[in-house]
């Protein structure tokens, strides 16, 4: 196992930059989630340090190794491709046979590697079949099987786990991650699934049109996103962002919105307010830290209901409020309608606050 | 009254679709079409002389005989000899052309499918040019190309020029089976630790092979049946091949029409052997253009 380190990876199609600039360190032993909605460079990313495609420019490093003009196979890694890629015309023995015998590995030491293999997996009584006669699941596992049979120093998974229903999906996703303990071993999973990354990954790295936009633990990518694209790509529901106008009030910050409201800042989110570079402020909200009160309260400000959706466990409630829509999660005893006036009180210590110019977070001066 | 309108009626109504009709009447004439020549061919080859001459015609040999046969592929007489040698010069020459032209077409029909490089798009539209005109137009050109290099009386000249009319099919056929074959299969297979070429040849070749077959299947019968640029390249007699052989042959003598048969009957052996041995990988990549995944 080993450390992988992308220095300023850069790869341009024509005049598109499919990935810019991007850094980062995957520790050894670490499992990293890349994240990010489609089109965002994830798998470009991922061909790179595999050295499937040729880098505009910057340099990987894996282990101690510069291996930035390496082949694949000279890499030590190993690959899960989102389509399993398994060989067709091999039945699951030499799917898995087939990494060893490149290697030049002895007949006997093959045989034993690959049932080892098989069995970790529960895949030995299909290793006569062709990947056509399996289930999606049953594929799945012999993809990760051919990565596994080696003992490679990182594993790159490219949505390994997309392809599968969502009650597989999540005994795949438990698998993987006791595989992950199992093993300590460096994995890189690109993943569309955010629930995935948080449940597995040890770190996140989230993407935005090539740029790598955040890289940290999945709980620090939640409570402090860098910039309003992090907030809300990251959260289910998304968090709630209302554009507003900042207005000083006697050394006080207060939001004041187009309906006419104000929310006066505390001490702490004034301060942060005032390092924007503009009045326009965008305040940001996850749903759970949101108080919905059906009567006028101090410090709430008033909307009004746009949806209700029950889910079971809790009942989202959109609200209109100040010209923007809020998420609201409540408690599904407590009854409210479509169109009711209701105030939202925000919680001064989970709230977030993003420069409406540079849509970054402001953060303590 | 009731009955008839909840009982559902009892006697299935089979619909008459005139247009299906139409279409099996079309099939079997079609198969008449193609199949009749091919007996009478058949017939004719297993009649005596006299019998094949006769007027109103013997519909069936009366005294079928395998004489035609023997005679022809009888290596001491000098018919036979004639014969096995021109059927040696067709093979031959298909041969080559198509194991060449499958040498030639893979990489080529796998680079255009895998790479970009510059004026790839413009290679590729020049390389299905030459199928715009009809080959007998390069009839001449090619002939005082061919005078000019030497190469008039050889078998390859011949080569030559089926390779050039061959090859653009071929290789368009073929990158359309590579087009087929995900990407991802070739990454893998790096990834596990071949080199590009090993990705290709283990895991890429096998998966194309019924198109590599359907290709070799088209370009052999198109060098086995040529006849204009056989007839105009060669006039050694050694070297000729069949479809140009058998006609010089017979039209020496007063024309032995049994014989004549015979020998084009043998002339179809190998094409149908070939079909009816690779006949699976041809349907094959006739109907899935490439391996479903
Ligand atoms: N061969 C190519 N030629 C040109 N552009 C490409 C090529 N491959 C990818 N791109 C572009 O690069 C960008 C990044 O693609 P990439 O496949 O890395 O996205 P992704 O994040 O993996 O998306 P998804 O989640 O849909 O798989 C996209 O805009 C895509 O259109
Ligand atoms: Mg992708």
């Amino acid at each position: 196992m080993a450390q992988v380190v992308l220095k300023e990876i850069v790869k341009q199609y024509g005049s598109l930059y499919a990935v810019n600039n991007v850094s980062l360190t995957v520790e050894d032993g670490e499992f990293v989630a890349l994240v990010g909605p489609s089109g965002c460079g994830k798998t470009t990313t991922l061909n790179l340090v595999a050295g499937l495609l040729p880098m505009t420019g910057g340099d990987v490093l894996i282990g101690d190794r510069n291996v930035t003009d390496l082949d694949p196979k000279d890499r030590d890694i190993a690959m899960v491709f989102q389509n399993y890629a398994l060989y067709p015309n091999k039945t699951v023995y030499k799917n898995l046979a087939f990494p060893l015998q490149m290697r030049k590995l002895s007949k006997a030491e093959i045989d034993t590697k690959v049932m080892d293999a098989a069995k970790v997996l529960d895949i030995v009584h299909l290793l006569q079949r062709k990947p056509r006669e399996l289930s999606g699941g049953q594929q799945q596992r012999v993809a990760l099987g051919r990565a596994l049979v080696r003992d490679p120093q990182v594993f790159l998974m490219d949505e390994p786990l997309s392809n599968l229903d969502a009650k597989l999906r999540v005994q795949m996703r438990t698998e993987l991650k006791r595989f992950h303990q199992d093993l300590k071993a460096t994995v890189i999973y690109v993943t569309h699934d955010q629930l995935e990354a948080v449940t597995m990954a040890d770190k996140m790295a989230v993407m935005s049109g090539g740029f790598l936009q955040q890289y940290d633990s999945p709980k620090n990518v939640f409570e402090h996103p860098v910039n309003m694209f992090v907030a809300s790509f990251v959260g289910s529901p998304a968090m709630s962002l209302i554009p507003l106008e900042a207005i000083n009030t006697g050394g006080k910050i207060a939001l004041s919105s187009s309906e006419g409201w104000q929310l006066p800042l505390s001490e702490a989110n004034s301060k942060k307010a005032q390092t924007a570079s503009t009045s326009k402020i965008v305040l940001g909200a996850r749903h759970s830290t949101l108080q919905l009160h059906k009567s006028k309260e101090s410090n709430s400000v008033p909307g009004r209901v746009y949806t209700v959706e029950p889910t079971g466990d809790v009942t989202f409630v959109q609200v209109f409020l100040g010209g923007a829509t809020v998420i609201v999660s409540l408690d599904p005893s407590v009854d409210v309608k479509s169109d009711q006036e209701v105030w939202i009180e925000f919680d001064q210590e989970r709230l977030h606050l993003f420069d409406g110019e540079t849509e970054m977070a402001l953060t303590d001066p | 009254m009731s009955m008839v309108s909840t009982a559902p009626s009892r006697r299935r109504r089979v619909k008459i679709d005139p247009w299906r009709w139409v279409g099996r009447i079309f099939l079997l004439f079609l198969l008449t079409f193609t199949v009749l020549p091919m007996l009478w061919m058949v017939l004719t080859s297993i009649k005596s002389q006299f019998a094949a001459m006769q007027y109103p015609p013997q519909w069936w040999p009366a005294e079928p005989t395998l004489q035609n046969y023997a005679k022809l592929l009888d290596p001491n007489g000098s018919t036979g000899q004639e014969f096995l040698r021109y059927f040696w010069n067709s093979f031959y020459v298909s041969m080559v052309t198509t194991i060449l032209g499958v040498i030639v077409a893979v990489p080529a029909a796998y680079a255009f499918s895998r790479f970009t490089f510059p004026g790839r798009t413009f290679l590729f539209f020049s390389v299905l040019l030459r199928n715009m005109f009809p080959s007998v137009v390069f009839l001449m050109p090619l002939f005082l190309l061919m005078r000019w290099m030497g190469l008039v009386n050889t078998h390859g000249s011949l080569i030559l020029t089926y390779l050039t009319f061959g090859l653009p099919l071929s290789i368009w056929l073929l990158k359309g089976f590579f087009d087929n074959i995900p990407i991802q299969l070739e990454q893998a297979a790096r990834i596990d630790g071949a080199t590009r070429f090993q990705a290709f040849f283990f895991i890429v070749m096998p998966l194309s092979t019924p198109g590599i077959i359907a290709t070799s299947i088209f370009s052999f019968i198109g060098a086995w049946n040529e006849y204009v640029y056989a007839y105009t390249f060669l006039s050694k007699q050694d070297s000729m091949t069949l479809p140009v052989g058998i006609q010089r042959f017979f039209t020496e003598f007063a024309t032995d029409w049994p014989g004549l048969m015979a020998a084009t009957f043998l002339m179809s052996v190998p094409v149908v052997v070939l079909f009816l041995v690779l006949q699976k990988y041809f349907v094959r990549a006739l109907t899935e253009g490439a391996v479903k995944h």
